[in-house]
């Protein structure tokens, strides 16, 4: 710290020295106006070349500014518009026309604590505009990114509304830690995790929390020298978001917009009817060589009820969303104010996502050296959710297992309880009472905050100081009634309605410091610096207490439980100190050269490792601005670039480096047993990130093309290692392991056709990456996923193989001589059993990407577009239930068992159904399918109310739209979507479809008006 | 000027103390170097000593009774079907959760051990007393351990590197040092508990005792301690079987490890009542159905709903909730000590009489009920002790330690289960084990 005080006195003495610089000045006025429209441009930036002399237009497009002399050349920038020079030529008047950018060359980029222009870009940053989401109804940002950038794989976990999501930047980096990206929102570090746990494998996303119309635009960092500057949090790459801010001098613009629309499952699972199911059964029990009347399987008895369970438990969602906001500002203040309502009805009943924002921000300019401003986001969004699929009492779920031979309600018309007489036991549990009877509601409120101010001490060295605050306040309110699974008929919770109430406050408070400096010498050497220093510090307080037997079902509250015997309340902080800086320099904006690097001091770290530094580096060579290639006048900009350095991943919990004893108890006494063994080396993941990068742009920027590689090598993987028991623990935090991420990356964009008012752009993303575990503690396999027969886990950690890899038996086909499976007996002892199992398929895609193209005509825009995934397979374990070969009559069966194996001779994929034989549903590759997918993610029609219509109501513009999304979707997958995760958030585990809830699609109308 | 002011004061103000955000202070945890430095922790580390050997106690019931002739799979986890189908195999996760649990144990005990005698302030009364306990714990643990396992690792240290590459001791040495262990106990214990069934005194070593030496087939010393227990009248049997299967602490319990809601995971309840994992076998609902087992059938119930399929309609209901002051495990109790005294006393030829076997045997028939015992001979009178064994201690993780060591195992599970074979007398060491520990690599058990 003790630099920043010096920097301050010596800026202190210098601004006192004589501003000599304006000796021969000379004032020069004009107006600029756009060359499209003649329209006048407020806000544009006016600056004397090779000085730090600027001024900005007004209102009206008029600027003044004092130039050192007449042989001045004026530099006008402005977001959107083409940079342009222009000499004064002795003039004093100089009136400029701008053009329309259109490419982003010059388009302002934010990079962590700092901004820069693309051209000078060495990293890897990938820029997604919210122009590409504004006509898709995604929830959070998480969502918004899918399809849109090279190297981001986003995967939606289901179609449950405020669910969550999976999004990897460049592949998976690490085993047991965290793999989400770091978010930043104008500077803080925002929550990215579930807010609650425990529904099933579909957690809820805080990142929903966050109101997308909001979003000025979203920066991807992929590579080191990016992401360096994040340090210890940074390895799975880093997403920058920048919100809405006022403009100076604009007339202020109110936008409301209202959506509104319906949604519906993508794909519903076919399943039998009462009197298929029961055939299929009776055969089974007869293949058994048992008799199925005994077992109650009597025709026209057992099928007297034909019950669609998926019709009693789906239904078709409303969705709306209204949001009002309004921009404007004067050369001195600027502001931001908006207002967003958003609810999402899941297509399941019961089920909802509502949430309400609201976000002001202002800017102020207190002299022309001090400015300081605010932005503040509130939000509260209610969560009533419904259990999700790894649960035998899930909504979904349960709709597709439970059988049709019951129906869920009785004769009264009341619904049937766990306990029931008519109604089937464990496992089946009656899905519409589990969605209708229970309050599972999560509240959260969430604000997200900053003050900043900042002060230009001499011209170009600015300091600046910001604090910010993420705090999420979050309630969970949950009852049970004695007529559910959970208040009913679990004795340990009392079987008399249940009930849990619990609170996190999970906030983050940021402070950063940051002076920056920059100057152009010679009019060639162009050098910035950038230091800084930030304290990061996260709480979270959290409580709960449950409540059992309570008295009757309509007393909800824990209030009125007979038993409350189980409460906690808990506090734990972490800390990030930290110091960092960037230097960047150029010659001619030729060369480039970059060194980012930050110094990192977390608390979740052993005393011995508690500090790390993470370099980068990056160089750049504009071709383009070489003489050798000025005759291609085609070629607009060309530019290489290469970076390498080092980032790191502390996602883990707290106070693992320390050997620890907790609270225990023994019949009624408290005391003290042994929780964890020391380990004072213990420290973050480190990332070794090598990229490659072109940047390609021709035709005056109509067509662009970004190739990219990248090799990165994760070691030091933060892994809980299995030790011997007799040590008297089962493991050990410590950093063992390796992993590589390989890729390259492809983005295209152009503009085919921009004639005589019609406009025709396409753009593309494709990724390629490689993932390989490249060492683990010992080569004993790590098993992941589920547990299923015929493996210890559908998932397997195993060197040399990707994560995500399926481990289960071979299954080489159906016999058709007996109807029984074929399996591969790998270790030919003559017996099928786990031993073996092999590796069948992988949950990683080999390439994925999207494509959109977007057309333009007479106010008319219509946008398509493709997402697609291409070479993943998916672990298909609800076909496993669905088309069980008899091992269990207890659920219904898919149409996909009407091709099972019946008599001698039948060529089938399907083997014979034998009741309680799980032979022939052993996990095997039988159940692991291709599930690579095409999906038409959006297409979305629009029109703009031609201006002299809209003028004469006075209002600025009118604009109606329609939207549908995953309207349609190739592929391959024989279950209802290849794009659903039933263990939400995991990485050993993706890929698997347990009854997962599939994707929705969303049906809507829009109405945008502009004052 | 001012807003340089403003500005450092705005630092100042944000730059609080680094160790305020590097080291925050754990509030739920304490760590290793502070633990037993003070006489305050020892009634704390006490706690944590017996709830250590609390967590053994499921596991002891799963090897007694799920390892036997006592229950049928009847849920969806694939270690209760190795159970049940007598397939168990060196990856079963209960098989690994028991090792666990008993080396947890002996940690603890160790780390008193060690500790404690260089702890100031404690009174001499407190430190033998503390001492002997982690003395009985470790004894007991390493006996469960050589009878599930067979040869075990013998820790005497907590020393990291010792314990994470140790070999195998071989048995005899194994229960020499753990004999050793619950002498010692014996001679420092308090002669009564003065805090319950819960807690240590030389009553609950003499029962130790007194099944270490029914163990080791030293029947006179076995009825010496057994008689002990009986004789001291501290402990009564309690008139209506029903109060051992529904209550926690009856008048015959000599050690039983103490749940209470707050800490209850309900391991037990769930497996036989919750999701009826596992559910009482024919054979055993036919035996407890006995009229020699009078009362006892009270250890499970029928519900008609239930009987479908493979189901038998039957549910163990030995272990109740927390909330149905039920969810005790039961170490010790009187009851054991009368079959302990019968089955020594019958091997000595003591048949009938007043300190006869059949005596014995008798007082517990009157209890439960059940129809008088008419064997004479001694082979008979044996065999009516392990039936009896059966419906007295079913689900108290007996009935396949009993068979081991009798010899019967053979003969009552090949009965019982086609896989049945004699490798299943030992249970294997866990997989894990052997994979991360480099002196256990090739020494698992014979036949896994």
């Amino acid at each position: 710290m003790r630099n920043f005080y010096r920097v301050i006195s010596w800026s202190a003495l210098l601004i006192m020295l004589p501003g000599y610089l304006l000796a021969q000045a000379q004032r020069i006025t004009g107006r600029v106006t756009s060359a499209q429209d003649g329209q006048t441009l407020p806000g544009v930036n006016v600056v004397v070349k090779g000085t730090t002399i600027g001024a900005t237009t007004d209102a009206n497009g008029n600027y003044s500014i004092v130039v050192p002399g007449p042989g001045a050349v004026l530099v006008l920038t402005s977001i959107g518009l083409n940079s342009q020079e222009v000499p004064v030529n002795n003039r004093t008047v100089v009136n400029i026309v701008m053009q329309e950018a259109i490419n982003e060359l010059t388009q302002v980029v934010v990079t962590g604590y700092n901004t820069t222009q693309r051209k000078d870009i060495t990293g890897s940053i990938a820029s997604v505009s919210p122009d590409r989401f504004k006509n898709i109804p995604v929830t959070g940002v998480d969502q918004a990114l899918q399809g849109q950038a090279a190297g981001v794989l986003v995967q939606q976990s289901s179609g449950t509304p405020g669910g969550g999501l999976m999004v990897r930047i460049r592949g998976n980096t690490s085993i047991s830690a965290g793999n989400r990206p770091l978010y930043i929102v104008d500077g803080i570090q925002v929550q990215n995790s579930a807010l609650t746990s425990g529904y099933g494998g579909q957690n809820d996303n805080a990142l929903a929390l966050l109101n997308p119309g909001d979003i000025e635009s979203i920066q991807v960092l992929k590579d080191a020298s990016a992401k360096a500057i994040y340090g210890s949090r940074a390895a799975n790459g880093v997403v920058l978001i920048t919100t809405k801010r006022g403009k100076a001098n604009q007339k202020t613009n109110i936008t409301a917009d209202v959506q509104r629309g319906m949604t519906d499952l993508v794909k519903r699972p076919n399943l039998l009817n009462a009197s298929q199911l029961l055939d299929l059964q009776r055969e089974a029990v007869i293949n058994a060589g048992q008799d199925p009347d005994k077992l109650g399987l009597i025709k026209g008895v057992t099928d007297g009820i034909n019950t669609n369970w998926l019709d009693m438990v789906l239904r078709k969602g409303v969705y709306q969303q209204y949001q009002v906001s309004a921009q404007g500002g004067n050369e001195r203040t600027r502001f931001y104010i908006s207002g967003n309502y958003r609810d999402e009805q899941g297509v399941l009943i019961n089920n909802g996502f509502q949430r309400m924002s609201g976000t002001m921000t202002i800017d102020h300019n207190a002299t022309s050296k001090l400015s300081f401003g605010t932005n503040m986001t509130v939000t509260r969004s209610l969560n009533s959710r419904v259990l999700g699929d790894n649960a035998l009492n899930g909504v979904y779920s349960g709709a597709v297992a439970s059988l049709p031979y019951y129906s869920p309600y009785n004769e009264q018309g009341q619904l049937y309880g766990p306990s029931d007489p008519n109604y089937p036991g464990f496992p089946n549990f009656n899905p519409v009472a589990e969605a209708l009877l229970p309050r599972q509601q999560v509240l959260t409120i969430k604000m997200l905050g900053g003050v900043y101010a900042e002060y230009e001490f001499l011209q170009n060295l600015r300091f600046r100081s910001k604090a910010s605050v993420d705090y999420n306040n979050i309630t969970e309110n949950l009852f049970y009634p004695s007529t559910t699974s959970t208040g009913g008929a679990i004795p340990s919770l009392g079987q008399q309605g249940y009930g849990e109430y619990n609170t996190n406050l999970a906030a983050t408070f940021t402070s950063t410091n940051t002076i920056t400096y920059n100057t152009l010498i010679n009019e060639k050497h162009r050098l910035s610096a950038l230091g800084g220093v930030e304290i990061m510090k996260q709480t979270n307080r959290t409580s709960f207490v449950d409540g059992k037997n309570f008295p009757r079902d309509e007393f909800t509250y824990i209030t009125s439980a007979q038993v409350v015997d189980a409460g906690s309340s808990y506090l734990v902080n972490n800390g990030l100190f930290s110091g960092f800086g960037e230097v960047k320099y150029d010659y001619k904006e030729k060369y480039l050269v970059t060194a980012t690097g930050r110094y990192d001091g977390s608390s979740r770290f052993g005393q011995n490792r508690q500090f790390g530094f993470f370099p980068s580096g990056s160089v750049a060579w504009r071709l383009s601005e070489e003489e050798f290639l000025s005759k291609y006048s085609f070629l607009s900009d060309l530019k290489l670039r290469a970076s390498y350095g080092f980032t790191g991943n502390e996602q883990i919990g707290n106070f693992l480096y320390l050997g620890t004893w907790g609270a225990t108890s023994y019949s009624g006494s408290s005391g003290l047993g042994p929780s964890r063994l020391s380990n004072p080396n213990l420290q973050w993941e480190r990332t070794r990130e090598a990229n490659v990068g072109l940047d390609a742009s021709f035709f005056n920027g109509r067509l662009n093309a970004t190739v990219e590689v990248y090799d990165n090598l994760t070691d030091k993987l933060l892994f809980n290692q299995p030790i011997p028991l007799t040590s008297g623990f089962g493991s050990f935090q410590g950093n063992v392991g390796k992993m590589s991420n390989r890729g390259i990356e492809l983005t295209l964009s152009s503009v085919n056709i921009d004639q005589k008012g019609l406009r025709w752009s396409t753009d593309l993303n494709l990724s390629r990456n490689e993932n390989k575990v490249v060492e683990l503690v010992s080569d004993q396999p790590i098993y992941a996923g589920f547990q299923a027969s015929g493996t210890p886990g559908t998932n397997i950690v195993l060197p040399g193989q990707p994560l995500g890899s399926y481990w289960g038996l071979k299954f080489l086909g159906v016999d058709p001589g007996t109807g029984n499976a074929i399996y591969d007996d790998k270790n030919g002892d003559g017996r099928i059993t786990p031993d073996d199992a092999q590796l069948i398929g992988n949950a990683q895609p080999k390439l994925y990407g999207g494509l959109t193209n977007r057309f333009t005509y007479k106010g008319f825009e219509l946008s398509v577009f493709f997402q697609f995934s291409y070479g993943n397979r998916v672990v298909n374990l609800t076909k496993q239930g669905l088309v069980n070969s008899g091992s269990s009559i207890l659920t219904n069966q898919s149409t996909d068992a009407l091709k099972r194996w019946q008599k001698e001779g039948d060529i089938t994929s399907v083997p014979r159904y034998i009741y309680q034989n799980t032979y022939n549903d052993y996990f095997s590759s039988r159940f692991v399918e291709d599930g690579s997918y095409l999906r038409l993610k959006n297409v979305s029609l629009g029109y703009n109310l031609p201006k002299i219509w809209v003028n004469k109501v006075k209002l600025a513009n009118v604009r109606i739209y329609t939207s549908a999304t995953n309207l349609w979707t190739y592929t391959k997958y024989s279950g209802s979507d290849p794009e659903v995760s039933a263990i939400d958030g995991s990485t050993a585990g993706q890929g698997i479809d347990l009854n997962t809830l599939p994707q929705v699609k969303n049906m809507m109308a829009g109405l945008t008006v502009t004052f | 000027m001012k807003y340089y002011y403003t500005l450092l004061i705005l630092i100042l103000t944000f730059l609080t103390s680094c160790k305020d955000v590097l080291e925050p202070k754990p509030v739920d945890l304490l760590t290793d170097e502070l633990v037993l430095k003070s006489a305050v922790d020892v009634p704390l580390v006490r706690i944590g000593l017996y709830s250590a050997f609390r967590g053994m106690m499921s596991s002891v019931v799963i090897a007694g009774d799920f390892t036997a002739d006592h229950i049928k799979h009847n849920g969806t986890f694939a270690s209760y079907q190795e159970f049940g189908n007598k397939q168990i195999t060196s990856t079963n996760s209960d098989v690994a959760t028991f090792w666990g649990a008993l080396y947890r144990t002996v940690y603890i005990a160790n780390f008193i051990l060690e500790r404690l005698p260089a702890v100031t302030g404690v009174t001499s009364d407190a430190r033998k007393q503390l001492t002997a306990e982690a003395r009985f714990f470790r004894g007991l643990a390493e006996f469960y351990g050589v009878y599930t396992y067979g040869d075990i690792p013998l820790l005497t240290t907590t020393d990291q590197a010792t314990n994470r590459n140790v070999t195998r001791t071989a048995k005899a040495t194994v229960l020499t040092a753990l004999l050793a262990d619950l002498n010692a106990a014996l001679a420092d214990l308090p002669d009564d508990s003065s805090t319950g069934a819960a807690y240590l005194s030389k009553r609950v070593t003499q029962a130790a005792l007194a099944r270490y030496y029914l163990y080791q087939k030293n029947w006179s010393q076995a009825e010496n301690y057994a008689s002990l227990v009986i004789n001291s009248g501290k402990f009564t049997l309690v008139p209506d079987y029903t109060t051992i299967v529904n209550q926690n602490f009856p008048a015959e319990s000599i050690l039983e490890v103490g749940y209470t809601l707050n800490d209850d995971p309900a391991t037990l309840n769930t497996l036989f009542v919750g999701r009826r994992e596992v559910i009482p076998s024919n054979q055993l609902v036919i035996n407890l159905n006995s009229t020699e087992s009078g009362t006892r059938v009270a250890t499970i119930s029928f519900d008609a709903t239930k009987q479908q399929g493979n189901d038998n309609g039957w549910t163990v209901r030995k272990y109740g909730t927390a909330l149905e002051n039920n969810a005790n495990i039961v170490v010790f109790r009187l009851a054991e000590m009368y079959l302990i005294r019968a089955e020594a006393r019958a091997q000595q030829g003591k048949l009938t009489g007043a300190t006869g076997a059949v005596a014995d045997l008798g007082v517990l028939r009157t209890r439960a009920k059940g129809i008088a015992v008419t064997a004479t001979s001694q082979a008979d009178i044996l065999l009516a002790v392990e039936r009896e064994r059966q419906y007295e201690l079913a689900f108290e993780g007996h009935r396949w330690y009993d068979l081991v060591r009798t010899g019967r195992a053979q003969a009552v599970m090949s009965a019982f289960s086609p896989n049945w074979n004699s490798r299943y007398e030992l249970w294997p060491i866990p997989q894990s084990e052997i994979l991360n520990n480099p002196s256990l690599q090739g020494a698992q058990n014979p036949g896994y």
